[in-house]
């Protein structure tokens, strides 16, 4: 039985720490999809399908993401919930509790998805379910929520369980009926905090019924920063991109500046008031932000430029992830390519990645950043410098 | 001030979008507000207070209240104090006149001499009610309402955005003169108000009004004649601005939101006008602007800070420039010729005092320029030239991003001022860094640590020098407008003339220190004197001159071009004042006795 809901619950709240540094001044949600931030996608996809009334649970950074979405978005009211302190996604969940009184979503606001996803959840669900859940089939299932189906059912739901056998995982996509809110009160807390999924799992074990669907289209979500990196490449791939398209895989915002002499290699993406000077070569498999530059004679390829980011003369960027306002000084080199990236304690061997550059971060002119630095926000390599492994917020490298 | 509208629909809808109206126009002023539904009769209920108190009063009896036309108003005193009798609609002593209006009638007392010697008692104190008494006079005399409304209006002298409503006619009658008034095109209802975001939720497709334009409104439609009767051709245009910008998105205040919304209106102000590759600045709408031999800026308010800031910019360019306070230079203007340029820098384009001192300047023959932020507005049409800052709608009566849009508006004007074909490729990339570094300051401030600091203090002075005076000046005012607290703002070498006087170690004193010139070091010297006298000191710089070191408490700012440093140190002012004000739990966005555009003189 179809069943059109009305209301969203947008979990927008989480800091997304293991996306540090780029995380230093707003949620992952607002971090970069190519040239939109992860939550755009997140909330046209409702819109697409119908939902007219939409609440977003912010927490950490809120202003950032209350500024960017504002008091409606596409027309469509938003109703923020607070979520002072990040207790679980169930815990955010019922800080919207008040305003749900039938059927709702539940959406991560840090997965992009599409609008025929949250339409299958739709139809899958009926008022007689608990919950039911968009599933995709990955073989990097056992990195996310993974999922066991027995026939339409979920039969299984386990967090990040480390075992190859799991081909599907939750995709962040839940319809629920309004008493899943009690079940979540009642919830046992693990480690303080109150998971969504635990409530879901809770139902099954109950032999209520939760749903799963198998959806497919673009799944697309970043775990590590050079995520990022995959998510622009699976956005430009399909062409999910809402900039016009120039020639093919080319897209281009109208008021961006493009020199004549300047080579854009598809696909690329190249937000609004973005400059590219001329003998610039971007792309492909790249996405400049608004406001971005490329100076002249620079090379830019398979990179994410988020915001105000920009690129000095005869410079070359490769496999990076910038945040906002990064400056690469003219005929700095981020070489690329694989390298072993250090999170935490955890070394990550073998990821291609050039570098990360946290907000405001400075890269001088002439400097080298050899694949897999990550730098800090605010933090500097002088000119003709030689960066490696982590810069801390603030640090400064000399040469 | 104040805020009218007009509606003109469906019986059952007008109660509705009267108050929603309302609602949209509170921050024009918020003392008083009232409705009137008209029809067969005319019905009417208004209460002192905020809009809150009329919305209870008229609870439970809205059945009363329909019929297809209906008229609003949120009031801001300018005549008489704020109680329900005073508060408009005013009616005649038929009750089925009844009259909203926005602006002041100058020759009142004249007219309510006459109307008392004929017998009319007055209910009010307000110079409107001369407006109903007249309506009903010519009404009696055998005037058609339409002739009615004419005629009444014909006899007013000052300021006025009128709209009328009369028993017995499904029609509503609107006038403006000197006071902005805006007609709205929905289907199937229209309106008319003060100001766009009046009707925003219902229709986007409107026609500006004219001076002494006067419009008839029905269920058949809208006409609109001028002052002589002749039908006028007005161009519907449909509004660019969501309604949606007027919520204030999870935020505690609209000032907050509009104080974050800074990095992306300062994007919107920049957008196509600087050239990266190039290193040039242009200004479309400037093409036609000749070379002035001297610009004269005239504005109030927060405005005159960015023009006092923008006069500073051009003599630094070489241009012979200065800023006045408009409602001085209406009366007492500088001297002038057609040489020169004249820029009246108004946010909403409806500044009475701003538009009289460009109509005295125009007809000085000098040549005039809008700087504002609303297209359409009065300003803007009357002004030879106009540049628009692109800030988006502004709720929080206290200026804070169209401040900063006026400043980058003012270095655009200057840019184009001096030789317009220099390529000057540091500065724009320093305007092309401002978004960013706006952002900064809002990711990094330590403004609401420091106000902790201050709860008790007696006063608060702010001191700058140079590009930093006219902030120091903001900075003061934005405080003492929201937090109501004293504060003064100071050129900083002007402290040991006599301000220095006042200060002790309960006045707190703010000093704007950017860049690493001689007034910077200056000021730096000021602040060593007001050391001595044991205030606290809070220095807001750029690190560029070691500042720092002679301050109890610092709020930085990154590095950037002198002009626009400025531009940064008041945005670490205006979260002292929002976090003040929203520590002294102050009514931030509506302060007591303030409104956010002040459409009379």
């Amino acid at each position: 039985m179809f069943m059109q809901l009305d209301s969203a619950v947008v979990l927008a709240a989480g800091e997304g720490t293991r996306l540090r540094p780029l995380t230093k001044h707003r949620p992952k949600p607002l971090l970069p999809a190519a040239n939109r931030p992860i939550l755009a996608y997140v909330l046209d996809a409702l819109v697409d399908a119908g939902i007219d009334d939409l609440h977003l649970v912010v927490g950490y950074q809120r202003d950032r993401v209350q500024d960017h979405v504002g008091p409606t978005y596409r027309g469509r009211t938003v109703t923020y919930h607070v979520q002072e302190k990040q207790l679980g996604t169930g815990h955010a969940v019922l800080q919207a509790r008040d305003a749900i009184d039938r059927d709702f979503l539940v959406v991560n606001g840090d997965e992009v998805v599409t609008a025929a996803m949250v339409e299958a959840v739709m139809d899958a669900h009926s008022e007689t379910d608990a919950a039911t859940l968009g599933v995709v089939e990955s073989d990097r299932a056992a990195e996310y929520g993974a999922v066991r189906l027995d026939g339409d059912r979920i039969a299984e739901l386990v967090e990040r369980p480390e075992d190859d056998s799991y081909r599907l995982l939750n995709a962040g996509i839940y319809a629920c009926g309004p008493s899943l809110l009690v079940d979540i009160e009642s919830t046992e807390r693990r480690a303080g905090e109150r998971h969504l999924t635990d409530a879901i799992a809770d139902q099954i074990r109950a032999g209520n019924t939760v749903r799963g669907v198998r959806i497919e289209g673009l799944w697309s979500t970043a775990t590590y920063p050079w995520d990022l990196l995959t998510v622009a490449r699976d956005l430009l791939a399909s062409g999910h991109v809402d900039e016009p398209e120039r020639s093919e895989g080319v897209y281009v915002d109208e008021t961006a500046s493009v020199h004549g002499d300047a080579t854009l290699r598809a696909p690329v993406v190249v937000g609004p008031d973005a400059v590219i000077g001329p003998g610039a070569v971007v792309g492909p498999d790249t996405a400049l932000g608004r406001n971005t530059t490329v100076d002249a004679g620079a090379v830019v390829e398979g990179s994410v430029l988020d915001i105000d980011t920009q690129i000095g003369s005869n410079a070359t960027v490769v496999d990076a992830v910038t945040g906002q306002a990064v400056t690469v000084g003219p005929g700095a080199t981020v070489p690329g390519g694989e390298a072993d990236v250090r999170v935490g304690t955890t070394i990550h061997e073998d990821w291609r990645l050039g570098c990360i550059a946290a907000d405001r971060a400075t890269i001088g002119g002439g400097a080298t950043v050899e694949p897999g630095t990550l730098i800090g926000p605010d933090a500097r390599v002088g000119a003709g410098a030689y960066a490696s492994d982590i810069v801390p917020e603030g640090a400064e490298v000399r040469r | 001030m104040c805020g009218i509208i007009g509606y003109v629909g469906d019986s059952d809808e007008t109660l509705g979008a009267l108050l929603e109206g309302l609602s949209n126009l509170e921050y024009r002023g918020y003392d008083s507000a009232g409705v009137a539904v008209g029809g067969d009769d005319v019905r009417v209920e208004k209460r002192a207070g905020q809009l809150d108190v009329l919305e209870t009063a008229l609870d439970g009896r809205s059945g009363s209240f329909t019929g297809p036309v209906g008229i609003a108003h949120t009031r801001w005193s300018t005549h008489g104090p704020p109680t329900d009798a005073n508060a408009h609609p005013h009616t005649d002593a038929s009750g089925r006149v009844a009259v909203v209006h926005n602006g002041i009638i100058e020759n009142y007392r004249a007219l309510r001499d006459e109307l008392e010697a004929e017998g009319v008692t007055f209910a009010s104190e307000t110079d409107t009610e001369v407006v109903p008494h007249l309506v009903a006079r010519a009404l009696r005399r055998g005037n058609d309402p339409e002739a009615a409304v004419r005629a009444a209006a014909d006899r007013l002298e000052g300021s006025y955005a009128l709209a009328v409503v009369v028993a017995g006619t499904d029609a509503l009658f609107a006038v403006r003169h000197d006071s902005p008034l805006v007609l709205g095109v929905g289907e199937g209802e229209r309106f008319v108000a003060s100001d766009v975001p009046a009707f925003l939720e219902r229709t986007r497709d409107v026609a500006y009004l004219d001076d002494d334009e006067f419009v008839r409104l029905d269920a058949d439609g809208w006409t609109v004649t001028d002052a002589t009767g002749t039908t006028v051709d007005k161009d519907v245009r449909t509004v660019e601005w969501e309604a949606e910008q007027t919520g204030k998105s999870g935020y505690d205040h609209y000032m907050l939101k509009e104080i974050h919304e800074q990095p992306r209106s300062l994007r919107q102000c920049l957008s196509g006008r600087v050239d990266e590759l190039d290193g040039r600045i242009t200004v479309e709408e400037l093409d036609e602007l000749g070379d002035p031999a001297t610009v004269q800026f005239v504005a109030c308010g927060t405005s005159y800070h960015a023009a006092l800031y923008g006069a500073h910019v051009l003599r630094s360019a070489g241009v012979s420039a200065n800023a006045y306070y408009a409602h001085e230079y209406a009366t007492a203007p500088a001297p002038v010729s057609t040489a020169d340029l004249v820029v009246g820098v108004t946010q909403s384009g409806e500044t009475a005092d701003t538009l009289s001192a460009l109509r005295e300047a125009s007809r000085r023959g000098a040549e005039t320029l809008a700087l504002t932020n609303v297209v359409g507005s009065t300003a803007a049409r009357e002004a030879d030239h106009v540049l628009y800052i692109r800030a988006g709608p502004e709720i929080g009566v206290a200026a804070t991003k169209t401040f900063s849009s006026q400043l980058v508006g003012v270095n655009l004007l200057a840019a184009h001022l001096t030789d317009r074909n220099e390529r000057r490729r540091d500065f724009v990339d320093d305007l092309r860094g401002i978004a960013n570094d706006v952002q900064a300051v809002l990711d990094e401030s330590m403004a609401q640590a420091v106000v902790e600091e201050f709860l008790d203090a007696d006063a608060f002075f702010f001191l700058g020098r140079g590009l930093d005076y006219p902030v120091a000046l903001e900075g003061a005012l934005k405080f003492k407008e929201i937090t109501y607290e004293h504060a003064e703002g100071f050129a900083a070498g002007e402290l040991k003339h006599g301000p220095l006087a006042l200060v002790t170690a309960d006045t707190p004193v703010f000093a704007v220190v950017t860049g690493k010139g001689e007034a910077a070091r200056k000021t730096i010297g000021n602040v060593k004197e007001v050391e001595a006298r044991d205030a606290p000191v809070v220095v807001v710089t750029d690190g560029a001159a070691e500042a720092g070191r002679y301050a109890d408490h610092v709020l930085e700012i990154p590095q950037t071009d002198d002009r626009l440093a400025s531009l940064l140190a008041n945005v670490q002012l205006q979260l002292v004042a929002y976090h003040m004000a929203a520590r002294l739990d102050r009514e931030i966005d509506k302060p007591r006795n303030l409104a956010k555009s002040v459409t009379v003189e």
